[in-house]
């Protein structure tokens, strides 16, 4: 959060227990010490490390989109049809690289965006509650098991939905067909003698989206919070001052302020889903197709992540490049998710703020 | 205030520094360990089979097929309990495609795979082991089990045409006069039929699909392959026992599975295929009626391939066998390694070794027969 501080800086009036709440240490002594430099040796040495760091990581991102393209390029420019190799196992029957990567890069979006439906709304709920609503010693132990959340191995996720979600959600699955099964998202598959059938087994991308929404919970609640936390307390009490009732107050006050904030919170969310493997692989039964369908076995499409862990150990080596370039477009995926976070905050941050400043002028 | 400031971040500068020479320690003493190992002489100069095991040090490296995993790792639990200086390592993570790549490139001492080297890998592999060349050894017998999940029916036979039909997805319920045909007319109960497959590239699908395309071509209009074909109401997952979870906790699925993965299942129950019910017997039979020799042209090569016409004709032998190799050369760069690996691999093929890995892993002993053609092929490694 870029803008973090300079909001920091300019709301003195940030009660000291929300402080304390939010957890984030505000590091007031930072900019006071650096003034105060015991040695040249020392700073000169930090300085040197950490733009070492930074050139570092430069280095790597450049060292792994290199890496990426020149392992793809034989596959993206490989004669699919012709092939052997790729005409065979888990590549075989597609035109090109682009008519592959397709179904994968859709299946990719649409089970992060399902994710994302439901798990952002949560997300900032929970947030809401913990910096608005609970009392300040359940926001602590609140805020720490949906951090705990975080630290969840994706494969236990993966292992609760097999044994716990998927069995769980069946009578949904058939309650939402048989009630909503003329709406295409509760459709089942086609079967060849007309009749229509969805999961037996559970493994939907219903369950695997859900189990995804559980896993994105965390990131982007816990950015939120920090969000609203760092409201200016004059703003909430103006609009409390006015009448306004709590909800109206975090509508007039709260949510406005923390827009581009839950805007990148919960980009950093779709990353996370974007890039989730295990728990997907585990979960949803795959298949390289376009499918917006919610409850079937055999029309969820697959995602990049997971097609690549479940095929790179039997696939040959141009097979291989072929995964290592879906892998490609995953990275370009997740730049442009970050590019698009970034751009939309850079838009509506200095907005946000102006109106902020011009609030507190009135309130004032 | 500032001193203590100070005195913290020398401490944390001093970790850092003592974390980094520990780490080093940790490196050297690897790459040392790498060095020695390949020093170490051995005493054993006989053939395989009568090695002093306990004379043996040294690493071999190897992985790949995780279909032999299970296997692998009571047979380096066996191995490693007489010969106390050799450590195994069977990254079985790898699969069989990653296990010929690496073996290809040298990093490997032998591969598990689930089929052999093909033609264009054979050729590379020349490259590979100059002067010899790359051998297939058949060390690994076990069968694809079907497994079905139909209360009720505790026993359930299946004919090769009315499986390729009920994958296919032309036979969708339970009650299909097909099924009831394979079991005597006795009908099973009513319930539309979910099938469940593997999501992951796979040997076992391979096997399996080896066999809908030998035995019932005319209901299977498929090619063989390491991914499943079909597509439609088929719940697909990763790895085999996943596929065994799915089907136990599904009503009315029906699965295909390793049969070493078959055990501790609950509800669903494994199949009879043609009449013949898995046994480790079955499965010696189904190598000695229905496996043809396919020899890579290398030496010692014990490659082979089944023939479902033989299969169907014999009376014992179970219709879906699996069989995994180990991949070597026949010269390696280092004789000592080549020693240690034979002497791994030729306890892997005794009895013994079979025995081992039955009791822990559930395959199937492979006959005596291929075990001493096997030491044979051995006994040419350098």
């Amino acid at each position: 959060m870029t803008d973090s501080t300079a909001v920091d800086t300019s709301a003195p009036g940030v009660s000291p227990d929300r402080n304390a709440n939010g957890g984030a240490p505000r590091n007031s002594g930072g900019t006071t010490g650096a003034g105060k430099a015991p040695s040249k040796v020392g700073d000169i040495a930090f300085k040197g490390i950490s733009t070492l760091a930074a050139w570092l990581i430069m280095a790597i991102l450049a060292g792994v989109a290199i890496f990426l393209i020149l392992k793809a390029l034989p596959a993206i420019t490989a004669n699919w049809s012709q092939n052997s190799e790729l005409n065979e196992g888990p590549t075989a029957g597609w035109a090109n690289f682009w008519a592959y990567s397709g179904p994968l890069i859709f299946g990719t979006l649409w089970s992060s965006l399902l994710a994302l439906l439901m798990g952002a709304p949560v997300a900032i709920g929970i947030a809401l509650f913990i910096s608005h609503y609970a009392p300040r010693r359940v926001a602590g132990v609140l805020g720490y098991l949906v951090d705990l959340l975080a630290a969840v191995p994706s494969i236990v996720f993966g292992l609760w939905g097999i044994f716990v979600l998927r069995d769980f959600l069946k009578p949904l699955n058939d309650f939402l067909n048989s009630t909503l099964g003329w709406f295409p998202l509760f459709a089942g598959t086609q079967q060849g003698d007309g009749s229509n059938v969805i999961s037996g087994t559970g493994s939907t991308i219903l369950a695997g989206a859900m189990v995804l929404a559980v896993m994105i919970l965390p990131i982007i609640t816990s950015i939120s919070r920090e969000i609203f936390l760092q409201t200016p307390a004059l703003h909430e009490e103006a609009a409390l001052a006015l009448g306004a009732t709590r909800w109206e107050m975090i509508r007039l006050a709260v949510l406005p302020y923390a827009r581009s904030g839950i805007v990148s919170a919960t980009l950093l969310g779709l990353g996370r889903a974007l890039g989730e493997t295990m728990a997907i692989a585990m979960i949803v039964s795959p298949g390289l197709l376009y499918s917006f369908k919610l409850l079937t076995d055999g029309e969820n499409p697959q995602t990049i992540a997971a097609n690549i862990a479940v095929n790179f150990p039997i696939a040959g080596d141009l097979q291989r490049d072929a995964l290592i370039g879906t892998g490609l477009m995953l990275f370009v995926i997740s730049f442009a998710v970050n590019f698009i976070a970034r751009w939309i905050v850079a838009r509506t941050a200095p907005d946000a703020r102006r109106r902020t400043r011009s609030r507190k002028v009135k309130t004032a | 205030m500032l001193e203590r400031q100070n005195t913290v971040k020398l401490t944390s500068i001093a970790q850092g520094a003592a974390v980094v020479a520990v780490a080093a320690i940790a490196l050297t003493a690897c790459s040392s360990n790498n060095n020695s190992s390949g020093g170490a002489t051995s005493a054993a100069t006989t053939t395989a089979p009568s090695v002093d095991y306990s004379s043996l040090s040294g690493t071999i490296t190897a992985g790949g097929s995780s279909a032999q995993g299970n296997a692998e790792a009571a047979w380096i639990t066996a191995f490693q309990a007489q010969a106390k200086g050799v450590t195994i390592n069977y990254d079985k993570s790898q699969g069989s495609g990653g296990g010929v790549t690496n073996f290809l490139n040298g990093s490997y001492d032998f591969a598990g795979s689930d089929s052999p080297l093909k033609a264009e890998q054979t050729t590379q592999a020349a490259t590979t082991c100059a002067p010899g060349g790359a051998i297939d050894l058949p060390i690994y017998l076990d069968g694809v089990a079907l497994i079905y999940n139909v209360s009720g029916a505790s026993k359930l036979n299946l004919s090769a045409a009315t499986i390729a039909k009920i994958f296919n997805l032309q036979i969708t319920d339970w009650s299909d006069p097909a099924i009831t045909a394979d079991n005597g007319g006795t009908a099973l109960p009513a319930g539309p039929i979910t099938t469940v497959a593997r999501s992951d590239g796979s040997g076992t699908t391979q096997n399996f699909t080896n066999f809908l395309t030998g035995m019932a071509a005319s209901d299977w209009p498929y090619p063989a392959a390491n991914s499943w074909p079909v597509e439609g109401n088929v719940s697909k997952q990763q790895g085999g026992s996943a596929v065994a979870s799915t089907v136990d906790s599904t009503a009315g699925a029906i699965g295909y599975v390793d049969h070493s993965a078959t055990n501790g299942l609950k509800s669903a129950k494994v199949a009879s295929v043609n009449g013949i019910a898995f046994t480790p017997e079955a499965a010696g039979a189904s190598l000695t009626d229905g496996a043809v020799p396919a020899p890579n042209g290398v030496q010692g090569d014990l490659s082979l391939k089944f023939d479902y016409a033989k299969l169907q004709a014999s009376k014992s032998a179970y219709p879906i066998p699996l069989v995994s190799y180990a991949i070597l050369c026949t010269q390696f760069k280092n004789a000592t390694q080549g020693k240690l690996t034979t002497a791994y691999l030729g306890f892997v093929a005794s009895d013994a070794g079979q025995q081992v890995a039955a009791k822990n892993a559930g395959s199937a002993p492979l006959p005596a027969a291929t075990l001493s053609d096997i030491q044979k092929s051995l006994a040419l490694v350098k």
